[in-house]
């Protein structure tokens, strides 16, 4: 292969895994952004509701129908945490490393709670990959293509939801000062509940598209996304849902393009490497300055 | 009976290891505050070491089916020396990450990605340390010695661990039990102000690191010196997390806690699911394993968040003070009891804050030139030029967001302007971090609440006392011998001033746990025991009772007397009339005004900006 | 006035209030009565407990004892959303604006409990009143200035129409002429309307010019209260907040 066509087709992976970790990141800023928790959980909730669709589908529902049960999963999943877990625990005051490390206790629980369910085996979705079409020097299946353009409305909305309803303001509002929204008469708790749901059904449906797109998964599958999820959401500053989006398409094609010139082996080590340089150099994100008061 | 003694030598031998890794996590957890949550790679990298020191070379290694990078053949206990020099070794890249001002989550996620890093790394790396099929046939320490198949081996492999486990808990116990000890435990629970009081958290946090790498590397060492293999899928980051659960159920900050964690978590864990009749199911016993140990760990922070051991209150102020055992603690937090101060008047503070060698000459020791500071493209402070004169106490007043808090934590280095100098004492220390300058006697005091909530009253007073010989890391491997008396000398000390501020019989409360103003004035008290050049209060009487404001101006003043100098942030009019000379204005991030109080009020513009608005 | 914006006041009452954080009292046995068409202010040294007391009347600290009202209905303890529905404008010292959202943004979380139809209008009489925001509807809040923050502020609670109107230090870190404008013109100029203003003021001073009532707090209670003309003539009070000599060196 030419230079150029190297180049192109792992840009064409890379359009893929971006896509996915962008919807997967926006939904865990979003959770970062209204209640100031690392929800290091976030990725068996998205292996779970994988697992919820797939449920579905190898019982003959089409693959894509089966993306509404997912995102449901993942929705009701995440505001139960939420509600449950960590709001009790964070009105404790307790140091945010508390909450974090009851997070990776019930990541612990989500994600072996389903092996001990589903068993250790690998399965897949019942999905034709489709005709494949050659795109600019990218090769793309159709699956692909149906998960780019899920993935590009998506994202749309997100951006029509925060920047035009009066319930993305004041999810904003709230992630920027929860004290003064409620003096505004924002009911926070509802908005914040309100921000879990739809987090969550990001969460589960960047589950879902994640299993589809990998192909062949099991219950530990999604257990090292969150190092990718981490590394976006970083890379554009924690809480901010556009810079989710940036660092999701950088960490996306960084990984994929460094696989194709140096080794698929090590893609990872793209997003490590971002994710250190970013916590020790500018914990707060490229665009983003360190918060006063 | 022998298959059973087997199987005890292998628990005292996994025992030993767990233990081991439980006492160095708790000590960076519990008592420094730090979460590494990479922990495992250190325990991982000691096993690795060991074994490929220990193994003879790769090539000429049983026909040389694996690969792996030393293989110095070297007999015990050069390995586990070597494994111990690695872990240490290990810990000096994450200084960067966690010797800084970084929220302790986000650090605590820069250590678990690194973990999931260096797992791939050697997972995928063949060369290294074997690949993902890990290194196999370790030969097993003092094989010449004894058959390592037979019961002897196995206990006297035991009991080196025990050994080892038992020097470790000493050697701990010794560190934390320190003025040092103190230091750590103060930076856990608030690193800004203990930077600001001259610790310096780089230092401490690598001492930490690397002390609980060596152990961890020690574990891993004598781990695989007992079971002859490893490889990745053994060292997950789970596996951290895992210890983590070991020392909160067994109490973080407590030694015995974190060996009673390690019996009950890790080891207890994998020994019972012996004991389960095989399941059809081969993954089920692990995954129900996993379950378990994330619920443990939520349940355990719900229910009984200091673990089943929790750490013990320090008692510093002992048996001598008969103050402390005659006058009970009064009950409530009534105003009434904090309008009167204890016999203040008579402390003898030359004495009691070491101000001896301070010449008192009035010269300029601290100032500064343009000093700016934006954040956002705001700037809060602009282009401000003052000088402190020694022996005085200069007050500093404006509007509220006129930039006087930002000026002296600028002065003070907890942060950094964006233009300008400051200077001390004729030296530009514009770039010197806030610990050092803390340590050259320019101390500072916070606005808001700064106590180190679970040290004791005394022991935050403590803490702040510069020069204690049990304060550095060696200083407290040589033992009490070495500095108890001295610290002795401080707790009385502490508690002479604790006495003349009328709060002596909370000496040994939890700080957290004392009503705002006492906590002022424990602030108060812990900066004078700083023993300070250069004091930098920030608004050191708000929320404390005016009668008593007023008696501690006339301390302070006392104390400029003395020679210590004071650089004040005050609302009150009343207290800048009493007590400082000269009151410098800011207002709007600028020098509006200097001079006496009188001065200012002539000066019409001061009152229109101020005075009356 | 040429807009209408604020309502014809209620009146805010605190009965016997005692409140503060984790069970421990900072503000304790308060009583305050404001009524429509005047200005109470309180006055005090910092830490003496104003902010609590405002934060406690609108539902943001705890209440410990004592009950607050607003017309006849009791609002001890009630959710601060429940508060600002009631026409309970609460502008706190800092954090009065949310930065990282534009001017038009902070004043649409403002209207945020009016119906949809009603903001753009309700926006449009608030910049009325404050024309100097009109130009900056973009800008992201964080980047205005002092004053312009502020305006901003005081916009936002504005825009529920509020009969109550609860003001932190509204003056803090404005340029003197601007704080000058704000109380005499603008807070004032509420009151007038027949609005009832409850206002903590650091400034002794400008505060005893625009008040028809004024409390002194220390030490977490109400030490001295009075209309601004008597307490001008008591001796504790000039001594304590005035500054002793100010009437001397104070020219003209």
């Amino acid at each position: 292969m030419s230079a150029v066509s190297v180049f192109m087709s792992s840009f064409g992976f890379g359009l893929m895994t971006a896509a996915v970790l962008a919807i997967a990141t926006v939904g865990f800023t979003m959770q970062f952004a209204v209640t100031n928790v690392l929800n290091l959980a976030y990725g068996s909730v998205m292996i779970n509701s994988a697992f919820v669709a797939y449920y579905f589908n190898a019982r003959g529902m089409n693959a894509w129908v089966t993306l509404v049960f997912g995102m449901v999963t993942g929705a009701v999943v995440s505001w139960a945490l939420n509600r449950f877990v960590f709001t009790p625990f964070q009105r404790r005051n307790l140091a945010p490393i508390t909450v974090v490390i009851v997070a990776l206790g019930v990541d612990l629980v989500g994600t072996f709670g389903l092996q001990a369910i589903v068993g250790g085996g690998y399965v897949s979705f019942r999905l034709a990959p489709g005709q494949e079409y050659h795109i600019l020097g990218m090769f793309l299946s159709g699956m692909q293509l149906v998960i780019l353009a899920i993935c590009a409305v998506v994202l749309g909305m997100i951006h029509w939801l925060l920047k035009y309803t009066r319930l993305g303001k004041a999810m904003r509002a709230t992630s920027a000062n929860p004290n003064l929204a409620r003096n505004s008469g924002v009911k926070t708790q509802m908005v914040i509940s309100t921000t879990w749901l739809i987090s969550g059904a990001l969460c589960g449906l960047a589950g879902t598209v994640f299993a589809m797109n990998t192909g062949v998964f099991e219950a530990t599958s999604a257990q090292l996304y969150i190092v990718m999820l981490l590394a976006a959401m970083f890379l554009g500053g924690p809480g901010e849902p556009y810079g989710a989006m940036f660092g999701a398409l950088t960490i996306g094609l960084a990984t994929e393009i460094s696989a194709a010139y140096i080794s698929p082996q090590y893609k990872e080590v793209v997003a490590f490497l971002a994710l250190l340089g970013m916590l020790t150099f500018r914990p707060y994100g490229i665009f983003g300055s360190e918060k006063t008061n | 009976m022998p298959a059973y003694a087997f199987y005890l030598a292998t628990i005292i031998v996994y025992g030993a290891v767990d233990a081991m890794a439980c006492l160095a996590l708790n000590v960076e957890f519990g008592f420094a505050g730090i979460s590494n949550f990479g922990f495992i790679i250190f325990q991982s990298v000691g096993a690795y070491v060991a074994a490929v020191l220990s193994m003879p070379p790769a090539a000429t290694s049983n026909g040389g089916f694996q690969q792996y990078i030393l293989g110095w053949h070297l007999a015990w206990p050069l390995p586990w020396i070597g494994a111990a020099i690695a872990g240490g070794l290990l810990a000096l890249p994450f200084v960067f990450l966690v010797g800084k001002r970084l929220r302790g989550d986000f650090a605590a996620v820069g250590l678990l990605v690194s973990a999931v890093l260096l797992n791939v790394l050697v997972k995928d790396y063949v060369p290294l340390f074997n690949g993902d099929a890990g290194i196999s046939i370790v030969p097993a320490p003092f094989q010449s010695h004894w058959n390592p198949q037979g019961l002897t081996y196995q206990f006297v492999y035991g009991g080196v661990a025990v050994l080892l486990t038992v020097v470790i808990y000493y050697v701990f116990r010794r560190i934390t039990e320190s003025p040092y000890g103190r230091s750590l435990r103060a930076m856990r629970d608030n690193d800004i102000v203990a930077d600001s009081l001259g610790k310096s958290l780089r230092s401490q946090r690598t001492a930490v690191l690397v002390l609980g790498g060596m152990v961890a590397g020690l574990s891993g060492a004598i781990l695989v010196g007992f079971i002859s293999l490893w490889a990745p899928g053994a060292w997950g980051y789970a596996e951290t997390i895992v210890l983590f659960a070991a020392i909160i159920l067994g109490g973080a900050g407590n030694h015995k806690g974190a060996i009673l964690g390690a019996i009950l978590v890790p080891l207890g864990f994998e020994e019972i699911t012996r004991f389960l009749p095989p399941l059809s199911n081969p993954t089920l016993v692990p995954a129900l394993e996993w379950v378990a140990i994330g619920l443990l760990i939520i349940l355990f922070l719900w229910f009984r968040p200091d673990g089943i051991l929790p750490e013990r209150r320090r008692i510093l102020s002992g048996a001598q003070s008969d103050a402390v055992k005659l006058a009970p603690a009064p009950s409530g937090d009534s105003t009434d009891a904090l309008i009167k101060l204890g016999n203040i008047d008579e402390l003898d503070f030359r004495k009691l804050l070491r101000l001896h060698d301070i010449v008192n000459d009035h010269r300029v020791i601290l100032s500064t030139q343009g000093l700016t500071k934006s954040f956002h493209g705001v700037t809060v402070v602009s282009d401000v030029s003052i000088e402190v004169n020694q022996g005085r106490v200069t007050g500093l007043i404006g509007p509220n967001g006129a930039g006087k808090s930002t000026t002296l934590a600028m002065l003070a280095g907890t942060l950094t302007p964006s233009g300008g100098k400051i200077f001390y004492d004729g030296r530009d220390i514009t770039n010197v971090p806030s610990h050092q300058r803390a340590q050259m006697g320019l101390v500072r005091t916070f606005q808001l609440a700064s106590e180190f909530k679970k040290l004791t009253v005394l022991e935050n007073l403590v803490s702040a006392i510069p020069d204690q010989s049990g304060d550095s890391f060696w200083g407290a491997l040589r033992g009490k011998r070495f500095w108890g008396r001295e610290d002795r000398a401080n707790i009385e000390r502490a508690m002479e001033i604790l006495g003349g501020f009328g709060l002596l019989h909370y000496a040994d409360t939890y700080a957290g746990s004392l009503s705002g103003g006492q906590r002022r004035l424990v602030e108060i008290m812990r900066a004078m025991l700083a023993e300070p050049k250069v004091l930098l209060l920030d608004e050191p009487m708000a929320g404390v009772h005016p009668n008593l404001a007023h008696k501690i101006g006339d301390q302070l003043t006392r104390l400029a007397q003395g020679g210590m100098t004071i650089l004040m942030v005050e609302h009150e009019l009343s207290i800048m009339d009493a007590f400082c000379d000269p009151v410098i204005v800011l207002a709007e991030g600028r020098v509006l005004a200097e001079g006496t109080m009188a001065e200012l009020r002539s000066k019409s513009e001061v009152v229109e900006a101020y005075l009356v608005g | 006035m040429s807009v209408e914006l604020s309502q014809s006041g209620q009146v805010l009452t605190a009965t016997g209030l005692s409140a503060g954080y984790d069970g421990r009292p900072i503000v304790q046995d308060v009583n305050i009565e404001a009524t429509p068409g005047k200005v109470v202010s309180i006055v005090g040294p910092n830490g003496s407990g104003k902010s609590t007391l405002l934060k406690s009347l609108v539902g943001v600290v705890p209440v410990l004892g004592g009950t607050v009202s607003v017309g006849a209905k009791d609002i001890t303890n009630m959710t601060p959303e429940k508060v600002a529905a009631l026409g309970v404008g609460y502008v706190p010292q800092i954090d009065d604006v949310f930065p990282p959202l534009t001017v038009k943004e902070n004043l649409e979380i403002g209207g945020y409990l009016l119906a949809r139809r009603d903001v753009a209008t309700r926006i449009e009489a608030v910049l009325e009143f404050f024309p100097r925001l009109k130009v900056m509807l973009t800008r992201k809040a964080g980047k205005l200035s002092g004053g312009e923050r502020k305006m901003l502020a005081m916009g936002r609670v504005l825009m529920l129409s509020p009969s109550v109107l609860v003001l932190d230090e509204p003056t803090a870190n404005l340029a003197p002429i601007v704080a000058t404008q704000l109380l005499e013109e603008y807070i004032r100029g509420f009151a007038d309307h027949g609005s009832t203003v409850l206002l903590v003021e650091q400034r002794a001073k400008a505060a005893l010019r625009i008040s028809d009532w004024t409390c002194v707090l220390g030490g977490g209670r109400v030490v001295l209260e009075g209309a601004p003309r008597d307490l001008e003539q008591d001796p504790v009070f000039v001594e304590s907040f005035l500054g002793g000599g100010t009437a001397r060196h104070q020219a003209p």
